[in-house]
């Protein structure tokens, strides 16, 4: 077809209401915004490609609509990351997919069919075409513009030494400047509490998140803490880009989620911890720990424990005592891809399921063991006390 | 006398069947449209010509019909009737061309549903005029708003040939002569080509310019609104050069059409050459006569309103409709090879639904209604 510029945003616009309005529906239905956000993205970048292919192509036949499709994905998909839209990959791809087919429908079917002359006037829609238009984009800054006075406020941290301990309870993103270091801790009791770029030292815990939903740590630094490096109690949180020194200690661990079973899942992803009990410990939590490098642990390198539910993925686990991987306590763990090296025996402790484990599965615990590397380890993979280790299907 | 009925098409081929399909459509009853035509088939001229050069295929494709709506276009209409997606997926690689038969049960399945047999006169219209809130068509009785949809004004055979025993037509029903030379250089030559090799015969393609490749008629946009705002834009001076280089000869690319002329050539039964040299037969693929003059009635209505005119063409609105004779209360519009001062396309189906689009809206924006 040849569209009019004109013709490619009002089809383009009125082929997104449906979408929009799902996208809508979802975001009320969840209490999240990335529906929306995802959708706007989508339409925004839709619209640019309409205006940079108007200029460049006079004739657009059916088939180019599937190669068009692809870049406009990669291009969705990128302002995605670049915006750190938290919308789930299948989610945004099924959405994209449905809104693509359905503009497919409406272009080459019900627009036609509703509109003598559609092909004729290049796409466009007439006087009901200009005001969908302008419905879809008074709808997105609508909701583009709720949706900033909803944000919550940015608190950008100095560089420098800052006391703490620091308390965060209201909804707030602290990004710090480089070179903003937290002495003595950060406490979060908020949701939507973002921190970012932000280094602690010492503390009870390095970060404390108590009670608290959609709370992310994006390239936080944390050493020096007497317990946990991070501390998490009934909350969902998304952990990303961490590093973590955890002081040799009895009680001193990398990561710590607890208790939030019910709770949306929680994240660790690529983080690195070293030192400390345990680097990454769940206990009857719902997580997913991936792409995460842990060493130097003094009694398990990775535990899901307590009836915890985890996805455990693309870790590496290295140089731990006892344990590197453990599913324990009637936990569900899928366990695959991962890098298991050098786990010693812990002669001292006499207890035979630690003599240098690669992956147990302990007490009831059902363990799913995909396509995972154990070497080095004495102890191998092992199922103790009524635990079940198996293949995926 | 007062005006008597609503609307009329003159020409009772296949763009006048657009028209009426379409003004029914929008609402109008059998009773209130009058069609005046020869052929109560309104595929009859077309059906033989296409006859005459053993067309199989058509050159338009998906949307080349002659429903009102665009959807569902031929591909969709053959992918159900035959039950598989292959149609509509050619469809999507531009690669669908219906067949002359689909196209023809087509036209005959509009025809009845459209109740074009209750509208239609075998008459022959030889005068249209302007008249006070409408047209008088001589003897026929006075309309409101008239569409023109008188065709092709014949077929066009070169001056030298006219008398030539051995010369006859593409369109006009024919065999072929072991020699054949083969006049033109478009869409029926290139048919002619082939049906003359397929046939046995020895070809001299007789052409003194190359013809263009392309699919369809024109460039695709200036069938859509995107080429046309421009066209639109022209003034008078480039405008008609603008038809006249696009009614350059031109039929489509692609292996189909060449291979067997590349057979035929290697093996010396076809060449290019540029004047005739005594072949047995002599077939005048050149299209058809060309100008507003060479229809009588175009050329009576020109003559006698003093209508604008440029080179070959009736100076038209945007629309199709004759400015000078149209206004809110009447109109008087032109469909076929005669509108192309609106749509260069105007000769094909997409030519024919885009003025009868115009027409029916303006039928429809009638103060009087």
């Amino acid at each position: 077809m040849s569209f009019t510029l004109r013709g490619r945003i009002e089809s383009r616009l009125a082929a997104a209401l449906a979408p929009l309005l799902a996208a809508l529906g979802l975001a009320l239905a969840i209490t999240e915004w990335w529906p929306l956000a995802l959708a706007g993205t989508m339409i925004a970048v839709g619209l640019v490609f309409e205006v940079v292919l108007d200029r460049r192509i006079d004739y657009q036949p059916g088939w180019a609509s599937l190669p068009l499709a692809a870049l406009e994905l990669a291009a969705i998909m990128g302002v995605v990351y670049a915006l750190d839209i938290s919308a789930p990959l299948t989610v945004a791809l099924a959405f994209f997919a449905g809104s693509w087919l359905l503009g497919l429908v409406l272009m080459h079917g019900v627009f036609p069919y509703m509109r003598l002359s559609y092909g004729e006037d290049g796409g466009e829609l007439g006087r009901a075409g200009a005001v969908v238009a302008v419905l879809v984009l008074v709808s997105l800054a609508l909701f583009a513009g709720v949706a900033l006075a909803m944000q919550p406020p940015t608190v950008h941290l100095a560089a420098g030494i800052h006391e703490g301990p620091l308390i965060l309870d209201r909804a707030q993103n602290l990004v710090g400047e480089p070179g903003a270091v937290v002495r003595g801790g950060i406490v979060v009791t908020a949701d939507n509490v973002t921190i970012r770029n932000v280094t602690v030292i010492g503390g009870e815990n390095g970060i404390e998140v108590d009670d608290a939903h959609n709370v992310t740590l994006d390239r936080v630094r944390i050493s020096g803490a007497k317990l946990d490096g991070i501390h998490v109690r009934r909350s969902s949180v998304a952990i990303r880009n961490c590093l973590i020194h955890s002081p040799a200690g009895d009680y001193a661990q990398g990561i710590d989620i607890s208790f939030g079973f019910d709770l949306a899942p929680s994240i660790v992803e690529d983080c690195t911890v070293v030192g400390g009990r345990e680097g990454i410990v769940t206990h009857f939590a719902n997580a997913h720990v991936e792409d995460n490098r842990v060493s130097g642990t003094t009694l398990r390198g990775l535990t899901l424990t307590e009836m915890s539910m985890a996805m455990v993925e693309g870790n590496e686990v290295t140089d731990a005592l006892g344990v590197g991987i453990f599913c324990g306590d009637y936990s569900e763990c899928e366990i695959d891809d991962n890098s298991v090296r050098g786990i010693r025996p812990d002669q001292a402790s006499g207890d035979t399921t630690r003599m240098g484990v690669g992956i147990l599965a302990h007490y009831g615990a059902k363990a799913v063991l995909g396509e995972n590397e154990v070497s080095d380890s004495p102890g191998g993979t092992r199922a103790v006390l009524g635990a079940e280790i198996s293949r995926p299907d | 006398m007062s005006v008597t009925k609503e609307c009329a098409i003159v020409g009772g081929g296949l763009a006048g069947l657009v028209g009426y399909a379409t003004l029914r459509h929008r609402g109008l009853t059998p009773a209130e449209i009058a069609v005046f035509g020869t052929d109560p088939d309104p595929a009859g001229q077309w059906r033989v010509r296409a006859a005459a050069i053993r067309q199989r295929r058509m050159r338009s494709e998906s949307d080349g019909h002659c429903a009102p709506r665009s959807f569902p276009g031929l591909a969709v209409r053959a992918a159900l009737r035959r039950k598989t997606p292959v149609p509509v997926v050619e469809s999507w690689l531009d690669r669908y061309r219906p067949t002359v038969d689909e196209f023809l049960e087509h036209v005959e399945k509009i025809r009845a549903e459209s109740g074009w047999d209750e509208s239609f006169r075998r008459r022959r219209v030889a005068r249209i005029s302007a008249v006070d809130g409408g047209f008088e068509l001589e003897g026929l009785g006075r309309f409101r708003h008239v569409l023109v949809a008188t065709g092709h004004p014949g077929l066009a055979v070169p001056r030298e040939l006219q008398r030539d025993p051995r010369a006859i037509h593409a369109y006009e029903p024919h065999d072929y002569a072991e020699n054949v030379e083969i006049v033109g250089a478009g869409m029926a030559a290139a048919t002619e080509w082939l049906n003359a090799l397929a046939a046995g015969a020895n070809v001299v393609s007789v052409r003194r310019r190359e013809p263009e490749r392309r699919p369809l008629n024109l460039p695709r946009q200036l069938f859509t609104r995107r080429g046309l705002a421009t066209f639109h834009r022209t003034d008078v001076a480039e405008r008609q050069a603008m038809l006249r280089r696009w009614s350059a000869p031109s039929y489509p690319a692609g292996r189909a059409w060449d291979e067997p002329v590349e057979r035929a050539r290697r093996a010396g039964r076809f060449r290019v050459a540029a004047e005739l040299n005594g072949s047995d037969q002599v077939i005048c693929a050149t299209g058809f006569e060309r100008g507003y003059a060479q229809d009588p009635l175009l050329a009576r209505l020109v003559a006698e309103h003093g209508l604008a005119t440029a080179g070959n063409w009736i100076v038209l609105e945007p629309d199709s409709t004759i400015g000078a004779l149209t206004d809110g209360e009447r109109t008087l519009a032109l469909a076929g090879v005669a509108g192309q001062w609106a749509f260069p396309a105007a000769d094909t189906l997409m030519g024919a639904k885009y003025a009868a689009r115009g027409f029916t809206r303006r039928v429809e924006a009638c103060r009087s209604r």
